[in-house]
């Protein structure tokens, strides 16, 4: 097993504060030629999923219930709901890697895949629980473009880590 | 055999680790708990509002850039284009202050008018012009971010205006900022009367960029391109404000209603004017 030293440990953590930032800001800004700023992606659960499947940073349950926390108190509409969404992909993923060896990158896409249709459900329950409209149709849309942000920040953190 | 560097971190077969479930249960406890909490109490918008400083500065970085592309723009205008505009804006000018002037003989005709009527209820509107910057989103929620807060004296639930009607309402403050709910938004309604001033509804904004009417009486004549402006009758939008334009009438599964969808008149483009308003009411 690979043993990760301090520098290597202490720039991923870097790496992982510097993404949460840049998500903090884009999250802020409509995509351009995208009439509908509904459908833009959550970058947020890009983000933790890439930085999970990429096994990147000392990912745990109190650090994803902290910064699902920050973001909803940032941007979100409900304090919880990320928080909520973070640690339900955790136990997600750590049950699927006890039952499943994902090896290749099509296992790894279709993991991905998955888990961000799990998290758009609950976004879509939540909402749905506490009033804040959330249309299915529009969250479909919204599940793929969060994956090719998940493919995005998976492609930067193996640059820099 | 060439093994991949890569791949050997994803090779997690029996897992001899253990997860840790009183912790997650905690959490996921913790995480039911907070957002029941949060949407009875509104507890994250009073922290938002409270510790601005966080969230203005992200406001100052993302309208920054735009900013200086706009003061680059001005430098690099040239005269000719300056004096172009400014004989369009003189027209302008001129042409609203007739407008003015009519305006002021109407208001005087109306005053008589209502002391003949005893008419009490009047409003005198007050408003402080803002400017719509970013974010225009949040997260995948659409959002009006304004470039005036309680500094400049505007609070919850003012109503918001522009030249062609109503904006909608004011629903967090800051000290710089403020955020608007549009009137297209899922829990929005404003009474509303058509511009011939019959019929007293209220208009619903049904989340999809348009306002609607669910059960409208079907003996209620009522036509495509009818206008709905305020009724007024809340106390808080003034009376008279542009709503919307009816664009399909629909039949409901009872035929004593009709379905009404509303277009309604302002484009909240990001980086143009609003009014936010402050009622005066003389009862």
């Amino acid at each position: 097993m690979n043993k990760k030293s301090i520098t290597e440990r202490r720039r991923e953590n870097y790496l992982f504060y510097i993404l949460i930032f840049i998500s903090l800001i884009i999250s802020n800004i409509g995509i351009i030629f995208f009439e509908d700023s509904r459908i833009m992606p959550n970058y947020f659960i890009g983000l933790i999923l890439a930085f999970l499947i990429t096994n990147t940073t000392d990912l745990n349950l109190y650090k994803l219930m902290a910064f699902g926390l920050l973001i909803d108190l940032f941007v979100g509409q409900l304090l919880g709901q990320h928080s909520l969404i973070f640690i339900i992909l955790y136990l997600l993923y750590f049950l699927i890697n006890k039952i499943l060896i994902i090896k290749t990158e099509i296992q790894l896409s279709s993991l991905s895949i998955f888990l961000i249709l799990i998290s758009f459900i609950i976004i879509w329950l939540t909402s749905q629980s506490h009033d804040i409209f959330r249309s299915p149709n529009l969250l479909l849309l919204q599940g793929i473009l969060t994956f090719f942000t998940y493919l995005i920040f998976k492609t930067v953190i193996n640059i820099f880590k | 055999m060439v093994q991949r560097k890569n791949t050997s971190n994803n090779l997690k077969l029996f897992n001899r680790n253990t997860f840790p479930l009183f912790t997650f249960f905690l959490a996921f406890t913790t995480c039911l708990i907070l957002m029941g909490f949060d949407y009875r109490h509104q507890v994250s918008k009073k922290i938002r509002s409270e510790f601005s400083i966080i969230t203005s500065s992200i406001n100052y970085l993302i309208n920054k850039p735009i900013e200086i592309l706009h003061g680059i723009e001005i430098k690099f205008k040239e005269i000719n284009s300056l004096t172009e505009e400014n004989k369009i804006l003189k027209k302008k000018i001129y042409n609203l202050s007739i407008q003015i002037q009519e305006n002021e003989l109407l208001n005087s005709e109306n005053e008589q008018l209502r002391k003949i009527l005893e008419i009490q209820k009047n409003y005198k509107i007050i408003g402080e012009n803002a400017e719509i910057i970013l974010p225009n989103v949040r997260n995948g929620y659409s959002l009006i971010t304004i470039n005036k807060g309680i500094k400049n004296n505007i609070k919850n639930g003012a109503p918001v205006i522009n030249n062609k009607g109503l904006i909608g309402q004011i629903i967090n403050t800051s000290n710089n900022y403020s955020e608007v709910k549009p009137i297209t938004s899922k829990t929005f309604a404003v009474p509303a009367i058509l511009n011939n001033g019959k019929e007293n509804v209220i208009l619903y904004g049904n989340g999809n960029g348009e306002l609607e009417i669910p059960l409208f009486p079907a003996s209620s004549p009522i036509d495509i391109n009818n206008i709905f402006v305020t009724s007024g009758i809340d106390d808080i939008y003034p009376k008279g404000i542009n709503i919307g334009r009816v664009t399909e009438i629909k039949l409901t599964k009872s035929p004593k209603f009709n379905y009404i969808l509303i277009k309604p008149f302002f484009q909240p483009t990001t980086f143009s004017q609003i009014t936010v308003l402050k009622i005066n009411k003389n009862e």
